[in-house]
């Protein structure tokens, strides 16, 4: 711990990628700092000190492929909604990113930080990637598992990135999330107790694709803010497919499936009512995602 | 070295010092308000680079290079108030006075980004902006009646020359370079 951290702004990712790999300076990166600025009024202490990832270019590239996006790590929660806002196979994600938070955070707090922050269960865009099968690219300074020699650059699942991140993963400098393109419904719902940009209670995030009659062939549901992680809720899951994607229906079946997620507890709800109103908000992302224009790139 | 309010400013802190820190101890600019330290309630709100941010989540040692305004020059001393101001004092919005620096800076950066809002989009737009005295009905009717100013403003140039920044849109860069300078925000 330090009293007076640190504070790196280095231009370019090798030098980011450098100062991080020296482990014994206990540096961290630092993203849009919106989580890290509050360390103190959550009681914790700094680290002994900071990589900006601010001036790095390959971290705010936005591209458009025809089989995928890749968002670089570093764009804003307003960039990424502006971005995404035509686009209804990714709507999922802009819904998320466009109502994040409130306009002043949205417009400081980023892509990588929103994944990277071990500690915030509430992050909007994370089930909102998980439902589209989102992968990120990392850079893991000193890997030791860098067999191929990429400097530690590697590609890997969202859902493996969220596992391993925080702890000796504190020091990984996610640079790109690379979303894949086909045409499906997407749609995101969250509760906030108020509209004043506090912590969403619970947040799911659904996408899927249907048969010419309206049939769910395959569907993703993602589930964020309840448990300490956001996850996919697979049972769920396997008992839609093969129904028609039905708002009620599937609030009903998710009331009475196995393998719910499980609430934590907090100052703002007790456990319980996270669980309690996962299914409403299941509800209210399919609705979402039904409503969304016919047109659009897909 | 900090560039706030078109003025180079040396400061002396801590680089994860929050910027609204420094505005208020080290600069003497106590228009932005610290208040929740989260983010939540906007009483901190800046423009940097022309985005309207909570400065309590700003460290300071990220502000070099980049431009900082603060409530205290949206109105220059000396000259007229502009519209979002102007239409605040005149719907009787303020109250304690508290949430005022935030709320102006955030409905400039809406009207910028929106010059034709909804009482919806402000209300939205105010999800960042706490007023504990809960007098957001008059708030938002001056947001409304701002804009309506403002496109009275831009309208006669807006025919003439297709679509110029309005006057709210202006950054402490944008300013520099343009002169004289009529209402604003």
């Amino acid at each position: 711990m330090s009293a007076t951290p640190t504070l790196h702004r280095p231009d370019t990712l090798a030098e980011a990628s450098s100062l991080l790999a020296d482990g014994q300076r206990g540096l961290i990166p630092l993203a849009g700092a919106t989580w890290l600025m509050r360390s103190p009024l959550r009681g914790q202490p700094w680290a002994p000190g900071y990589v900006s990832l601010g001036a790095l270019a390959e971290l705010r590239v936005l591209d458009r492929r025809p089989g995928e996006f890749r968002f670089g790590a570093s764009l804003s929660h307003a960039q990424l909604a502006a971005a995404t806002a035509g686009d209804r196979d990714v709507r999922v994600l802009h819904q998320a990113a466009a109502h994040s938070a409130n306009p002043g955070v949205r417009a400081r707090a980023t892509l990588g930080g929103n994944l990277c922050t071990a500690e915030f269960a509430s992050a909007d865009l994370t089930p909102a990637l998980l439902s589209l099968d989102a992968r990120v690219v990392v850079l893991d300074p000193g890997d030791p598992g860098d067999l191929a020699g990429a400097g530690g650059r590697r590609e890997l699942p969202l859902v493996e990135h969220l596992r391993s991140r925080g702890g000796a993963g504190s020091r990984r400098l996610l640079t790109e999330v690379v979303v894949p393109r086909r045409s499906r419904l997407t749609g995101h719902a969250r509760l906030p107790l108020r509209r004043a940009g506090d912590y969403p209670v619970a947040i799911v995030s659904v996408a899927c694709d249907t048969d010419t009659a309206g049939i769910v062939e395959d569907i993703r549901v993602a589930v964020g803010s309840v448990e300490p992680v956001a996850r996919r809720w697979p049972e769920l899951e396997q008992l839609l497919v093969g129904h028609p994607l039905d708002p009620v229906h599937a609030a009903r079946t998710a009331r009475e499936c196995a393998g719910a997620p499980l609430g934590r507890a907090g100052v703002d709800v007790p456990g319980w009512y996270r669980e309690r109103v996962v299914p409403v908000l299941l509800r209210r992302a399919i609705t979402a995602a039904l409503a969304a224009p016919t047109t659009g790139q897909a | 070295m900090l560039t706030v309010n078109g003025a180079a400013r040396l400061v002396d802190a801590p680089p994860m010092t929050s910027l609204a820190s420094v505005l208020r101890e080290n600069l003497a600019l106590t228009g932005t308000k610290l208040v929740c330290g989260e983010g939540f309630c906007g009483a901190c709100l800046v423009e940097l680079d022309g985005e309207a941010v909570p400065a309590c989540l700003v460290p300071v040692g990220l502000v070099e290079g980049h431009d900082v305004r603060t409530i205290e020059a949206v109105t220059p001393r000396g000259e007229p108030l502009g519209a979002v101001q102007r239409a605040l004092k005149d719907s009787d919005a303020v109250q304690c006075g508290m949430c005022f620096p935030g709320m102006t800076i955030s409905l400039t950066a809406m009207l910028r980004a929106n010059p034709d809002p909804t009482a919806d989009d402000v209300r939205d737009h105010l999800s960042g902006n706490i007023c504990r005295c809960t007098g957001y009905a008059r708030i938002v009717e001056s947001a409304l009646a701002a804009a309506a100013a403002l496109r009275e403003i831009r309208g006669p140039r807006d025919r003439a020359n297709g679509a110029p920044r309005d006057q709210a849109s202006r950054t402490p860069r944008d300013r520099a370079s343009r002169a004289p300078r009529g209402p604003v925000s």
